[in-house]
């Protein structure tokens, strides 16, 4: 791999890193006071929540604020949560797994199978079969993820409860081995994930079906069938390959995204992860929380897209020409 | 050759669900464990379990089971009762309260609890806790004359002191050795937690569970749930959604918009009851004096009109449509939960559109060209904002603005967020409050057996702090002095429903309706349940006041084990066994077509 051209691509990213920091503090500054919330507190007093305003740091000119938040972040001190007085850091550290988790799982069966169907589609392009997947597609695309969401758990966990409805383990259980936890937590990723598969699946059928197509209609296609090659060695050997290329990249663009966008499934199943975070810090107004989400988020964006661009390097040699 | 596949993955998916099924039965062999559990359901938890720093019902609620007062809520009439001290004798001068320890009591870690926990508790948590240091103001020293004495000071007569002491006492031998800096910022208690309450936490992970067991120093008897689990989930919908599927026994917060249809389903039983919130519409009565830069419109400040308004507002449909009749009608400032000092008031302001009409022409209000009504160039036109976060109170406020049309006054029904509505009420400029309202809709909660909080919202020394009414009357002011010295609680009661006359002649709030705790049990699960807190028209669990319904409340027939768990669940077995026919299915497909497929080209 280019040396230069890594190093560009890693300074871009650095560079729209710094800029969602200094545009995440004034973002959620935006928000108002963190301690107008605790003025209504009938057992607080107002000497109280000026204090609480100094341990914060509000007290300070907002350009001091700054100042302190962007030391702090450099030195990878994401701050104090100031609702549960947890090291932000700790807390993000406990939710990404479980993210990961679930946009994993989303992501890795929605583009498994939203290529198999674009592959079918796509060869099978104006028949039923084409028709049928492109409806179904469309469907769950253009569904809300919350209906999507709470339609599985009226019908596989309520109407015919064999999945939990929510949480990611069984609460209050111990387990006796870690094989035994695993499989629960199985149990309980099964409807997250579908959810998370069917909000994914659209987009990725839809982009592997019309790649699919414009590989098909090329000249090459019709050199390799003049040759005499089966056609199910033309489509999976010479057509897909090429095919395959956009939706590797989006796939890998979106995960980042994903990882923040999946705040409605989080708080659908109750999943603890980075959405769900989010979403509390949103509600109790805690800056340092917010921060450290959206950081987390962008900063996961900004590596996919590093990463989609160094994988489109290898699959796809016109990158390394030029 | 494709006969061979077929059977082969016919044979593995039999062999995957036969073990899953033989998984399966192991998990329900391993639930039988004996031990009973009792689940609850919420939608928050405890954000931290450190009461210098925690704000929310959650960690109360949880507090509440781990440490006693110094005086406990008596579970049936709220009054004070024994908690760490056993009795109590209030001195000559109502100025020196002597408090006697239970000799004997102890930490569930073996420790002896003594004075020097509670004057600790006292005077450190009492002045530095986020949500205790409004009790003590009045105490000028606390002495302990031995291990079991405690003498609290006042620099005049404090009525809070016995029953209104809302400050947990605290292990000295362990909050004591963390520096108070610490305390009030970054400290985490350690699990299992130190306490004297008959529960103790075993277990706090933040969003997911708190596990509490029962403390091996208890004194009474042993409660009858061998664990309590409080378990989080993502919203209230998921938590009444768990109660209907049997994964919890209980919920202490169920919404107004779905108890009714949660209390029709089958095993479920539903309890409502009145607390010490209430709901209110209230109006800007700041002085010039005291609010030179306020911003609203003056007529607002006429007293007729406001009774006018009160005899206007139909509190009872408002409440059967706006709460879905889930809260109750409220009688006055004090809500009846204050069961020793409330009584519905003379003046109690019935639905009565016409008295409203005769009071405000008689007072000289005029009807104008638009139908509304104006007196010396002022317009009862009125801005009435109310939180958006609050659907219901949206919707009172409606039904208010539609109600009083009928006696030519306007409401114009400005929804904001909690945070806007803050701001203009405790908006200041120079120093002095400037509030920049008409009126608006919101509400406040007080402690649970002394009224002495909700009575200071009405008083001139919270201007500029608590008062978001801005009222001000020197009689009530000194009447709320005097009911603060009274032990007594019937010379109190007394003392206190000359104040609620006052203000009901005043009406700096319209006072909406009472605050309900709706809560929803298995009834399966749970045994018998007595409604506690106060005695008969409170609650099944009493969250935040006492513990004593908690140690009433039995196992029932259906209630859960605690549970081991060592199998596989049968979803991720169905799952499996889907997929590996899908793949099955597809591979053999693929094979078939492999050797079949024609030569074509489409498009």
């Amino acid at each position: 791999m280019n040396a230069r051209w890594l190093a560009g691509k890693v300074g871009a990213a650095l560079l729209t890193l710094a800029f969602v920091l200094v545009f995440n503090f004034f973002l959620f500054r935006g928000l108002g006071d963190p301690t107008t919330q605790l003025a209504r507190l009938p057992q607080s007093s107002p000497e109280e929540i000026e204090q609480l305003k100094r341990d914060y740091g509000l007290d300070k000119p907002l350009v001091g604020q700054f100042a302190d938040y962007v030391g702090d972040t450099l030195t990878f001190d994401l701050g104090i949560s100031q609702r549960t007085r947890e090291p932000v850091w700790e807390e993000i550290k406990n939710a990404i797994p479980w993210t990961l988790l679930l946009v994993g799982a989303g992501t890795l069966f929605a583009t498994l199978l939203g290529a198999w169907m674009g592959v079918v589609a796509a060869t099978k392009r104006g028949k039923r079969t084409d028709t049928g997947f492109l409806g179904f597609s469309l469907f769950t695309y253009a569904a809300p993820e919350y209906w999507i969401g709470i339609i599985l758990i009226l019908v596989f966990a309520v109407a015919v409860p064999i999945f939990p409805a929510g949480q990611q383990v069984t609460p209050g259980v111990e387990f006796s081995n870690w094989l035994s936890e695993a499989f629960d937590v199985a149990d309980h990723l099964v409807l997250p994930a579908i959810a998370m598969t069917l909000l994914l699946l659209g987009q990725y059928f839809l982009i592997m079906r019309s790649s699919m197509v414009d590989v098909l209609t090329e000249d090459f296609i019709t050199v390799k069938r003049a040759t005499g090659l089966p056609w199910h060695r033309v489509v999976s050997k010479h057509a897909v390959p090429n095919a395959l290329l956009p939706l590797v990249t989006i796939a890998a663009i979106q995960f980042g995204a994903v990882a923040g966008g999946a705040i409605t499934i989080e708080t659908i199943f109750s999943w603890p992860g980075l959405g769900e975070l989010s979403f509390n810090a949103i509600n109790d107004k805690d800056f340092p929380m917010l921060q450290g989400t959206f950081l987390v988020f962008s900063a996961g964006v900004i590596l996919a897209n590093l990463i989609a661009d160094c994988l489109y390097f290898f699959l796809d040699p016109r990158v390394q020409t030029r | 050759m494709r006969l061979t596949r077929l059977v082969a993955s016919t044979v593995v998916l039999v062999a995957v669900v036969a073990t899953g099924i033989g998984l399966g039965s192991q998990k329900a062999a391993a639930q039988d464990t004996g031990n009973d559990v009792l689940r609850i359901g919420w939608a928050q938890d405890p954000k931290t379990l450190n009461p210098f720093t925690g704000v929310n019902e959650e960690e109360y609620t949880v507090w509440a089971l781990t440490w006693e007062l110094l005086l406990n809520f008596d579970p049936e009439t709220l009054g004070p009762s024994p908690g760490i001290a056993e009795s109590w004798e209030v001195s000559e001068d109502r100025k020196t309260v002597t408090f006697e320890l239970i000799r004997g009591a102890k930490w569930s870690d073996g420790r002896p609890i003594t004075s020097a926990d509670v004057k600790w508790s006292l005077e450190v948590l009492g002045s530095n806790g986020l949500l205790f240091s409004a009790y003590t103001g009045n105490v000028t020293s606390i002495k302990t004359p031995d291990k079991y004495t405690v003498i609290v000071e006042t620099s005049k007569p404090d009525a809070r002191i016995v029953g209104g002491l809302w400050i947990y006492i605290l292990p000295k031998h362990i909050w004591g050795k963390v520096p108070v800096k610490e305390l009030t910022s970054t400290y985490q208690p350690e699990v299992p937690m130190v306490g004297s309450g008959p529960y103790i936490v075993t277990e706090f992970e933040r969003g997911r569970i708190t596990t509490m067991e029962p403390n091996p120093e208890w004194r009474g008897d042993p409660p009858a749930f061998e664990e309590i689990e409080f378990i989080r989930y993502g919203s209230q919908d998921a938590v009444e959604r768990a109660l209907d599927l049997g994964e919890i026994d209980f919920i202490p917060e169920v919404t107004a918009a779905t108890f009714d249809r949660i209390g029709e389903k089958e095993g479920i039983e539903t309890v409502k009851a009145p607390t010490y919130a209430f709901t209110e519409l209230a109006f800007n009565l700041c002085s010039e004096q005291n609010c030179p830069d306020a911003k609203f419109n003056p007529a607002v400040q006429d007293k007729t009109l406001r009774q006018a308004i009160a005899y206007s507002i139909d509190r009872e449909r408002n409440n059967e449509i706006a709460n879905q009749g889930t809260a109750f009608v409220a009688h006055g400032l004090l809500p009846s939960f204050y069961k020793a000092f409330f009584e519905i008031p003379e003046q109690d302001y019935p639905y009565d559109p016409e008295l409203a009409n005769q009071l405000l022409d008689d007072a000289g209000w005029e009807l104008n060209d638009d139908g509304i009504r104006e007196k010396d160039g002022m317009v009862a036109s009125f801005d009435l904002y109310v939180r958006s976060e609050a659907p219901a109170d949206v919707q009172q406020a409606k039904l208010i603005a539609e109600q009083t049309q009928e006696i030519g006054v306007e409401f114009n029904v400005q929804a904001v967020s909690t945070d806007k509505l803050t701001e203009l009420t405790i908006r200041k400029v120079d120093g002095k409050p400037a509030p920049e309202f008409d009126t608006f809709i919101w509400g406040w909660g007080g402690d649970p057996y002394d009224p002495s909080f909700l009575l200071s919202l009405m008083t001139t020394d919270e201007i500029g702090a608590s008062s978001d009414a801005f009222y001000s009357n020197p009689e009530y002011d000194r009447l709320f002095e005097e009911q603060t010295t009274l032990f007594d609680a019937e010379e109190r009661k007394a003392v206190i429903q000359e104040m609620i006359a006052i203000l009901q002649e005043d009406v700096p709030y319209i006072v909406l309706t009472e605050d309900p705790y709706l809560e929803a049990y298995n009834s399966d699960s749970l045994g018998e349940v007595t409604r506690l807190c106060p005695a008969e028209t409170g609650t099944a669990f009493c969250q935040q006041v006492s513990y004593e319904p908690l140690l009433t409340l039995q196992p029932g027939t259906g209630s859960a084990a605690s549970e081991t768990v060592s199998g596989v669940p049968g979803g991720v077995v169905a799952i499996g066994a889907a997929v590996v026919a899908v793949a099955a299915f597809l591979f053999g497909r693929a094979r078939g077509r492999r050797e079949t497929e024609p030569l074509e080209v489409e498009a």
